[in-house]
């Protein structure tokens, strides 16, 4: 099970309302227990993650805090102030209720176990 | 005409608010203002171009890797402090460095990433030149959320004062 989603999942349309999202760098690796996903969210706090798991498809969005208080102005700008948005199609059936997410140092560990039918089985020849 | 170039260097002196009213006093031959610090922090050989470095960086959101060893920066200022904020998410406190060395002030972070039973690390590192009036021994730096912010503090000789006539 290497092959374990569809990286190219692009954000979705949305619904008329014209967003500016960016899709986060994430990493992802399976194994026979589950999925192990890593997605870099800096400038995110904990309050500001939404995780969706809907028909195998998870969706993670994020905002950014906005860290400019008022009074300061910009003097050069590289970091994107936009919000993260990643879709992925996962292709085995997961425990939803056994999902689990920690967010450490701007990086959203979450782990997806598979579900028992979709673990690979031992048959073993008589 | 006197009154006439008095409004304007006010005029120019109160928008120095704006980064491109500060491309202006330089123009101005009746400011004494100096070039604006904001073009110190890119001045300096080594600090590279902006814009060039923003390019770069945008080229690490379509093609990840390719630019994967320069940390990106933003700077902000307010009336007491510059602040330099740089993006390094997965990266533990004990991970990062930072230097002040000849006016430049060089962070670098080690990060390492957890590929299954695999352990792999990287080295990302940035400088930017620092503006002459940043008092370098109040430079205070913290991290959360895989943000980096440093606070550089304006020493008080540069901090705008009233010079009243006797």
């Amino acid at each position: 099970m290497n092959t374990t989603c569809s990286p190219r999942t692009s954000a979705p349309a949305t619904s008329g309302v014209t967003e500016s999202l960016r899709k986060p760098l994430y990493n992802v690796n399976g194994n026979a227990e589950a999925f192990e996903i890593r997605v870099e969210l800096p400038g995110v706090p904990k309050s500001n993650v939404k995780l969706d798991l809907e028909e195998n498809i998870l969706t993670v969005r994020a905002e950014r805090s906005t860290t400019v208080p008022e009074g300061m102005k910009a003097l050069h700008r590289e970091l994107s102030p936009l919000s993260y948005l990643l879709r992925l199609r996962l292709n085995a059936p997961v425990s939803e209720d056994q999902m689990t997410a920690k967010l450490e140092d701007g990086v959203l560990t979450l782990r997806l176990p598979l579900k028992e039918v979709a673990k690979p089985r031992q048959i073993p020849v008589l | 005409m006197h009154e006439y170039e008095a409004e304007r260097i006010f005029r120019l002196k109160n928008s120095n608010q704006t980064n491109q009213a500060m491309k202006l006093i330089r123009t101005n031959p009746f400011s004494l203002n100096r070039v604006s610090d904001f073009d110190e922090w890119f001045r300096h050989p080594l600090a590279g171009l902006p814009s060039l470095s923003s390019f770069i960086n945008n080229l690490g959101e379509v093609f990840p890797g390719v630019a994967g060893d320069k940390l990106a920066v933003d700077v902000h200022e307010d009336k007491d402090n510059y602040f330099a904020s740089f993006e390094v998410p997965g990266v533990k406190k004990e991970d990062v460095k930072i230097e002040l060395n000849n006016g430049m002030l060089t962070v670098s972070a080690e990060k390492r990433e957890k590929d299954g039973e695999k352990e792999s690390s990287y080295s990302l590192t940035r400088s930017v030149s620092v503006p002459e009036i940043v008092n370098a021994e109040a430079i205070v730096a913290k991290l959360e959320d895989g943000i980096l912010t440093v606070t550089l503090p304006k020493q008080e000789r540069s901090k705008p004062r009233t010079i009243t006539l006797n």
